[in-house]
């Protein structure tokens, strides 16, 4: 489902409540020579994701307000959408047990730019 | 003292008092609910009867001297199985024994299996009587030797209890630690703690002691299903219940309490700004008094327990604020971040933004290390790590020294001078190029208040250094040193870049 068009600019899925962060992460996407697509919650990332099958790799906040935050919504993708690879990232650390999806990268907030995007060329490869 | 072993101290008294009166039996009975128990008797094979053959009963309440000439025609023990039997006792003769408190708690009593119609002698009243009160001193004394040894017991149990609260980290924890002890001192068959509602209409029992084969009670009850108990609840006093079948506020519905094996309980309020909110139960299967020490040491485990709640809680919401105080300030320097990034995008020399993202990146780490601390102190290995992982090159660094807590601000600093050193190693020193690597090692100097830190930075395998012939900012955070007040000195040696930072231990666990 994902990956059909082999050769095109991978689409990258930013999920980040704060307006002004989610603009910075599409913009390290970019500078990461992918596509960003923007949501603004995990809701909105779903709807998308039910209606983009060509999305390769979500990077996504973990504390957003509403029912589900970034670990409910990967633990959802890694369950509907196995192929896609998660970023996630927050300004907490990480709760003692988390269980974190296979194939997911954590970054602490704030982030090095240069170590995401290595992180995306790795999960896009 | 009831059912306690022969004593010399009483069975001298009654061999005493059978001499003294002539007769063939004395005894000092003791006045059960449903028996008369004997401590100790001289010429009489039984060790108890029920309490409707005593004729040590008969007239207790005027606590005075009983003196039944002829039993056989004293119309209260004419029928009595005693008089009529082979027994056939005929004269009786008992002095009541009074503890200091004033309660009559038995006879000492001579019998003979004669009646006398002339009684007792004026004399062998006296000695009857003189011997009735050092009964009653001995039994005087066992009681304040149980009291005492008994407070002790509950002095020791409170220690304990303290002790396994101050030690505890979770409630639960506390209470069911509470539990068991207050259950082993008071031999009770259940011992709990549980939650009370804002309206006192339900327990949630959390933690719960058992005696071995007792059910447990953890569980939601409604206190209108057992009684009326909520009033003394509501109000705060302790609900003190020494028999629930006679008990006024259980006797209409015993079959509950005695559904959970409950003969006798307390419930020991635990209150809070002048409200119960939880309650120590105390349950015996059997009725029992419950002694007023009893009820005090009751008191002080509920109010030890309130307190060690009340520190965890106040400990719990400050851990809350530490770390919603943190994620906003990394949330801000996540924005800052982001505003930096988009205004410096057409700025064409990339290694300024670059460097300024590093240390910002560098500043959270450190920040990260201290909240795990609940910014206390953070151990300077700890801060060193955190900040050599976010830089790289974690395996060509090696670490080693004595631990050193820092406190918060020296933290913060000390992070940024080593992300300095890390960066420079990494763009012109040892770790610029393969094979070179960093030590980072640190001694402390003297002790007590002189005492000094030493860190010392070592590059090894690098290019040949030389001083860079401009100061930048990074060259002065790092001349800064560990406390933000100088102390540092950098050497450009042949064999690699070589730094020492000095402070005194006091002033960084202070800063």
């Amino acid at each position: 489902m994902t990956n059909s068009d082999q050769g095109s600019i991978p689409i990258v899925l930013v999920v980040e409540d704060e307006p002004l962060l989610r603009l910075f992460a599409a913009q390290v996407v970019e500078d990461a020579g992918y596509e960003p697509v923007e949501a603004a919650n995990a809701a909105e990332a779903i709807a998308i994701l039910e209606s983009r099958p060509d999305i390769r790799i979500v990077f996504t906040d973990i504390d957003m307000p509403g029912g589900l935050d970034g670990i409910k919504l990967a633990a959802c993708i890694r369950d509907r959408w196995p192929p896609i690879k998660i970023i996630m990232t927050s300004g907490k650390p990480l709760p003692p047990r988390t269980v974190m999806p296979a194939e997911t990268v954590f970054f602490a907030k704030p982030y090095r730019q240069d170590r995401v995007i290595a992180s995306l060329h790795t999960l896009a490869a | 003292m009831l059912d306690t072993p022969e004593e010399q101290a009483f069975d001298d008294i009654v061999f005493i008092a059978s001499r003294t009166c002539d007769t063939p039996i004395a005894l000092i009975s003791l006045l059960d609910h449903d028996r008369q128990w004997f401590k100790a008797r001289v010429g009489l094979d039984v060790g108890e009867t029920e309490i409707a053959q005593s004729m040590c009963q008969i007239d207790i309440d005027e606590a005075d001297m009983l003196v039944i000439p002829d039993l056989t025609r004293d119309p209260r023990t004419a029928t009595n199985p005693l008089v009529t039997g082979e027994r056939a006792f005929g004269f009786y003769a008992g002095t009541p024994l009074v503890l200091r408190s004033g309660v009559v708690v038995g006879r000492l009593c001579v019998i003979d299996t004669e009646p006398r119609p002339e009684g007792l002698t004026p004399e062998q009243l006296t000695l009857l009587r003189a011997l009735g009160r050092q009964v009653s001193d001995q039994l005087d004394l066992r009681r304040a030797a149980q009291i005492s040894a008994r407070l002790l017991d509950l002095q020791s149990a409170l220690i304990e209890i303290g002790e396994r609260i101050r030690a505890s980290e979770e409630a639960v924890e506390m209470t069911a630690a509470a539990a068991a002890v207050v259950g082993r001192v008071l031999q009770v068959e259940r011992a709990s703690f549980g939650v009370v509602d804002p309206d006192v209409e339900i327990v949630d029992v959390e933690a719960d002691w058992t005696a071995p084969g007792v059910a447990s009670i953890a569980g939601r009850h409604r206190f209108a299903d057992y009684g009326a108990l909520r009033a003394d609840l509501v109000a705060g006093e302790p609900l003190v219940i020494e028999d629930v079948a006679t008990d006024h506020r259980t006797s209409a519905n015993t079959a509950a309490m005695h559904a959970l094996d409950i003969g006798a309980l307390v419930n020991m309020p635990v209150r809070e700004r002048g409200r119960t909110v939880a309650i120590f139960i105390v349950n015996a299967a059997r009725p029992r008094t419950w002694t007023p020490d009893e009820l005090l040491f009751l008191r002080s485990v509920a109010d030890r327990l309130e307190a060690g709640v009340a520190r965890l809680r106040a400990e719990q919401q400050q851990i809350v604020l530490n770390g919603e105080i943190s994620h906003r300030l990394k949330n801000m320097l996540s924005m800052v971040q982001a505003i930096a990034s988009q205004t410096l995008r057409a700025v064409s020399e990339r290694e300024p933004v670059e460097s300024f993202e590093r240390r910002l990146v560098a500043l959270s780490a450190a920040h990260d290390v201290l909240l795990q601390k609940s910014w206390k102190d953070a151990d300077l290995q700890t801060v060193a790590e955190a900040v050599v992982e976010t830089v790289g090159f974690g395996e060509r660094v090696t670490l080693d020294g004595p631990s050193v807590p820092l406190g918060a601000r020296a933290a913060l600093s000390f992070s940024l001078v080593i992300h300095e050193l890390m960066t420079n190693a990494c763009k012109y020193g040892s770790l610029c190029m393969e094979g070179g690597h960093v030590e980072l090692t640190w001694i402390i100097e003297g002790s007590g208040p002189t005492a000094s830190l030493i860190v010392r930075w070592r590059e090894r395998g690098g290019p040949p250094v030389v001083a860079p012939s401009r100061k930048g900012f990074g060259s002065k955070l790092i001349r800064l040193g560990l406390t933000g007040t100088g102390g540092t000195e950098l050497r450009y040696e042949p064999d690699g870049f070589e730094a020492d930072l000095r402070a005194s231990v006091e002033h960084l666990a202070q800063a």
